[in-house]
């Protein structure tokens, strides 16, 4: 008897407990209604104060991949210059990684109708832009290149990103040895440790030889070049112009 | 970073590798067969995956990708130029990407490619060759076309 009775009471109790949590997940739930409310008005009123920054309406999804639909079917396309490295060291890095994400969506539009007019052999229109994204591509890889190259000078003092060394390698010639990444010590590298970067004795007299031969090629191409130039004096007395 | 990419070792615990400038280019295509509505035909360079394809799209594009599928096309190696040597053409990857189920819409999305080469009428100033050639090719063909009074029956048959 006792027993059916706590049982009821704390079933009684259970679905108080229960009717409280439903409540209370309902006011979370009608909270963040609201606040998504208020968050997607503020979403909307934003772009009414942006308006007059931006100048091109967002184009989404795959459409980006093709031209805008005037420009279909035109035999001509105007665009701008490229841009130059002189422009580009004015604008911040910020705007430099947006920029690169411009010319690089520009690119993918510009191979796709490439490949198009490829494929029902036509002519592309206006086929310079490609060139000209590539070249504004290397320019603000070169600018952000000597940004980090600078940065690099100032914080560690190391000239190259990629560190090495001179070393001869066993022809006895010098070479610039750019150092890699190894998942272990160069110690325990059987295979880098068999490589040999001297010069064996047997090579030392060829050495000798091999710089022998380069010297007597340079002086033999010197001389060349000379009398060439006295040949072409005496054909061309005149001098109008150096050689 | 354009240039060439030299992939740092792995170890165990590194994060994961971020790409600040991708230097990778995709090229959407008009597919050769036939495809289901909801596939896009995209060429890509050797160097990506599957995962880096959806990475790309998703956040450059911004275009939800349901699953992705890529081969390698092997080009020919047949031609051969002035020296009689062969000339190889470069593969390269081509990746079919689905696109995801629109729930809001209870749609499927479908990509169809556009004609963006349409066929537009021609028309030269007078006086030009070609428009001398464009009028020259319509009398010729005028001249092509059957009797119309012979109704139909062959030019041997008749008198």
């Amino acid at each position: 008897m006792a027993a059916a009775v706590t049982s009821r009471l704390s079933a009684a109790l259970c679905r108080q407990f229960q009717r409280v949590v439903t409540v209370s997940s309902f006011t979370q739930a009608h909270y963040a209604a609201q606040t998504i409310s208020k968050f997607q008005s503020c979403q909307q009123r934003a772009p009414v104060y942006s308006r007059a920054l931006h100048t091109s309406c967002v184009r989404k999804g795959l459409d980006e991949f093709f031209d805008l639909p005037e420009n279909w079917g035109e035999p001509t396309v105007k665009s701008g210059a490229p841009w130059t490295a002189k422009q580009l060291r004015t604008k911040s890095n910020e705007d430099l990684h947006k920029l690169w994400y411009v010319l690089l969506k520009e690119k993918n539009m510009l191979l796709t109708i490439e490949q198009e007019a490829k494929r029902q052999c036509l002519q592309m229109p206006s086929p310079e832009r490609v060139k000209k994204v590539e070249r504004s591509m290397k320019r603000l890889d070169t600018v952000v290149q000597e940004r980090a190259d600078s940065l690099r000078l100032l914080q560690t003092g190391q000239e190259k990103a990629r560190p090495g060394a001179w070393r001869k390698n066993v022809f006895g010639k010098t070479i610039w040895y750019k150092f890699r990444e190894h998942p272990i010590p160069w110690h325990l590298n059987t295979r880098y440790k068999r490589k040999r970067f001297y010069e064996p004795l047997h090579v030392t007299p060829y050495t000798r030889l091999s710089l022998e031969k380069h010297l007597k090629s340079k002086v033999r191409k010197e001389r060349r070049e000379k009398r060439r130039h006295k040949e072409l004096a005496e054909i061309f007395p005149k001098k109008t112009a150096v050689a | 970073m354009a240039k060439r990419i030299i992939y740092p070792i792995y170890q165990l615990g590194n994060p994961q590798m971020r790409f600040f400038r991708p230097p990778f280019t995709m090229t959407l295509v008009r597919p050769g067969k036939e495809q289901p509505p909801d596939t896009v035909q995209f060429r890509i360079p050797m160097e990506i995956t599957k995962f880096d394809v959806r990475n790309y799209l998703e956040t450059i594009y911004s275009v939800p990708v349901a699953a992705v599928r890529t081969r390698i096309q092997y080009c020919t190696n047949k031609k051969r130029n002035h020296l009689n040597q062969r000339v190889k053409r470069p593969d390269y990857k081509v990746a079919y990407v689905q696109l995801v189920f629109n729930w809001v819409q209870a749609q499927q999305q479908t990509f169809q490619f556009p004609d963006i080469f349409p066929e537009t009428e021609k028309k030269y100033e007078e006086g030009t060759a070609e428009e001398m050639q464009e009028k020259f090719m319509e009398d010729e063909r005028q001249r092509q076309k059957p009797d119309p009074r012979r109704g139909g029956v062959t030019e041997w048959f008749g008198l």
